[in-house]
């Protein structure tokens, strides 16, 4: 599903945020990219959604080397994707079913299939009940899930998720890692970035570990 | 479209600025049209109807002047004469300029000399022809003075064009204006609307379906000024002569007060979105390529 091949990234000369990265996650994996703050996850997460370039080395998503795409085209790589953030990225402004459907709106979804799927996601985030609220009136974890709704609705075929319980206690981050193994059961490959070593040992998954911007351990290719 | 409108309900204040600029721009560029329009006008009806006026010497006898008239009525160029005399063109002029009314009453004499309006048969006679018909009743001593109408015409169409390229001049300046001002409030409205963009090229949009509700922003923010400036014109010329009052005269036949033309008044429209379209595109552009 994803290889990367001798990818190295710098920001600015001279440090490396990552260097010479080789690594490859199989077609319905559940992953987790570990390591300490400023080891590279999150450039390593924004490598695979094309939002940067690496310096060197090449990557293929679902058979594609995406460092081919252009400007325009990035758009082909993302909607076979989910991406979560730690700092949700909602609409505010809007409402729930708002937020989630617009991956299903981008893509020119006929109305009435983006409320059924808008509809399906949030049950399985169990937010179904919230659709016609703003997020305003949700709490930390509830926001999360919306994010991870709009994640799924569109039922990608990779999920990223870049520190998704950064900002939640303890039970809402096993309940939100929860909803990551539901959703990859049903056959999407999930790749997470975390720090959060205790939640990681409990949910098990395939661990990718970096520091300063090198892959650990013999997870490397 | 729905998105456009809901930035134009949101950011009501920005765009009301920016609406207000374009409506000014269009203001100053539609009233020159409008000017432009009526003088036009004005000397496309002096140049239809030929006329000449000779001006006779107070101080000539009766019989001198009345020999000019007759020879003028004899000339088969002519289609009717008309004798005005002094106080019919004092009369005239108070009519015409009721603010110099006292001035002439309050002359000792009657300032104005005798005149003989003449029309001629063909309208379509050749200049050349009234010029020369001119020059030989002018060999009368008791003809002072000589005035044809044509030369009035050229001089309010010259008029007209003037102020047809000072509007283009200075509305082509203020439309400048309006388009920079554009640009920067659909940038600021992009910028604060910054997170949002991000979120919908994370979900996969398309450049184009980024820039639509905002393209569609600049384009019914422009249309919408220039709706504005139309009314604001349309006010101006009806009132003006109200405002203006009498003391307008002769000036209010010249001027008409006539609306821009249907072709005009649409491409004042068409301009304004083309204004707002563009002005929205080049602050797109930048920041989708960053």
């Amino acid at each position: 599903m994803v290889e990367l091949f001798h990818v190295w990234k710098q920001y600015q000369k001279p440090f490396w945020a990552l260097s010479d990265i080789s690594l490859s996650v199989k077609k319905g994996e559940f992953c987790f990219i570990t390591g300490p703050s400023g080891s590279g996850k999150s450039t390593l997460l924004k490598l695979l959604y094309r939002e940067v370039l690496p310096t060197e080395g090449q990557i293929i998503i679902g058979g594609k080397n995406i460092l081919r795409l252009t400007n325009h085209k990035i758009y082909t790589l993302r909607r076979h994707m989910g991406i979560v953030f730690q700092d949700f990225r909602l609409m505010f402004h809007k409402r729930v079913f708002d937020n989630v459907a617009i991956a299903l709106r981008v893509q020119g979804t006929p109305l009435r299939d983006m409320k059924r799927r808008a509809f399906i996601a949030l049950r399985m985030v169990n937010l179904q009940h919230k659709i016609w609220d703003y997020p305003t009136s949700l709490s930390y974890g509830e926001q999360q899930r919306v994010a991870i709704a709009r994640a799924i609705v569109n039922t990608p075929r990779l999920l990223l998720a870049d520190e998704p319980t950064g900002n939640l206690d303890p039970q809402l981050a096993h309940d939100i890692f929860g909803l990551f193994r539901e959703i990859n059961k049903q056959g999407t490959t999930v790749v997470i970035c975390t720090h959060d070593k205790e939640l990681v040992r409990r949910f098990g998954g395939r661990v990718l570990t970096l520091h300063e911007g090198k892959l650990q351990g013999k997870d490397s290719l | 479209m729905r998105e456009a409108a809901h930035n134009l309900w949101k950011f009501k204040a920005r765009h009301a600025f920016a609406l207000a600029i374009i409506g000014l721009s269009f203001v100053i560029l539609g009233v020159f049209l409008a000017l432009a329009n009526n003088l036009r006008f004005r000397a496309r009806e002096l140049g239809r109807d030929l006329t000449v006026v000779f001006y006779l010497h107070k101080d000539r006898p009766a019989a001198e002047r009345e020999f000019v008239v007759d020879e003028i009525r004899r000339s088969p160029l002519v289609e009717s004469v008309r004798v005005v005399s002094p106080e019919i063109a004092s009369k005239k002029f108070a009519e015409d300029f009721p603010d110099l009314r006292e001035v002439v009453i309050n002359l000792d004499a009657n300032p104005f000399p005798p005149a003989v309006e003449v029309t001629f048969e063909d309208p379509a006679l050749p200049t050349a022809t009234i010029v020369s018909f001119i020059a030989e009743v002018k060999k009368n001593a008791a003809v002072e003075d000589a005035q044809f109408n044509r030369d009035w015409a050229e001089r309010v169409r010259s008029l007209g064009r003037l102020a047809e390229v000072v509007g283009l001049f200075l509305g082509g300046i203020l439309i400048l204006a309006s388009f920079v001002i554009v640009s920067n409030v659909i940038k600021l409205i992009v910028m604060s609307r910054r997170s949002e963009i991000e979120i919908l090229r994370f979900v996969g949009a398309t450049n184009l379906f980024i820039r639509i509700p905002f393209l569609l922003e600049g384009a019914i923010l422009g249309v919408a000024g220039s709706l504005l400036s139309l009314l604001l014109v349309f006010v101006l010329i009806k009132l003006f002569p109200l405002i203006a009052g009498p003391s307008l005269g002769a000036f209010h036949e010249i001027l008409g007060f006539r609306f821009l033309s249907w072709s005009q008044a649409i491409a004042l429209v068409l301009g304004g979105g083309a204004v707002g379209l563009v002005g929205s595109l080049s602050s797109l552009a930048r920041f989708l390529r960053s």
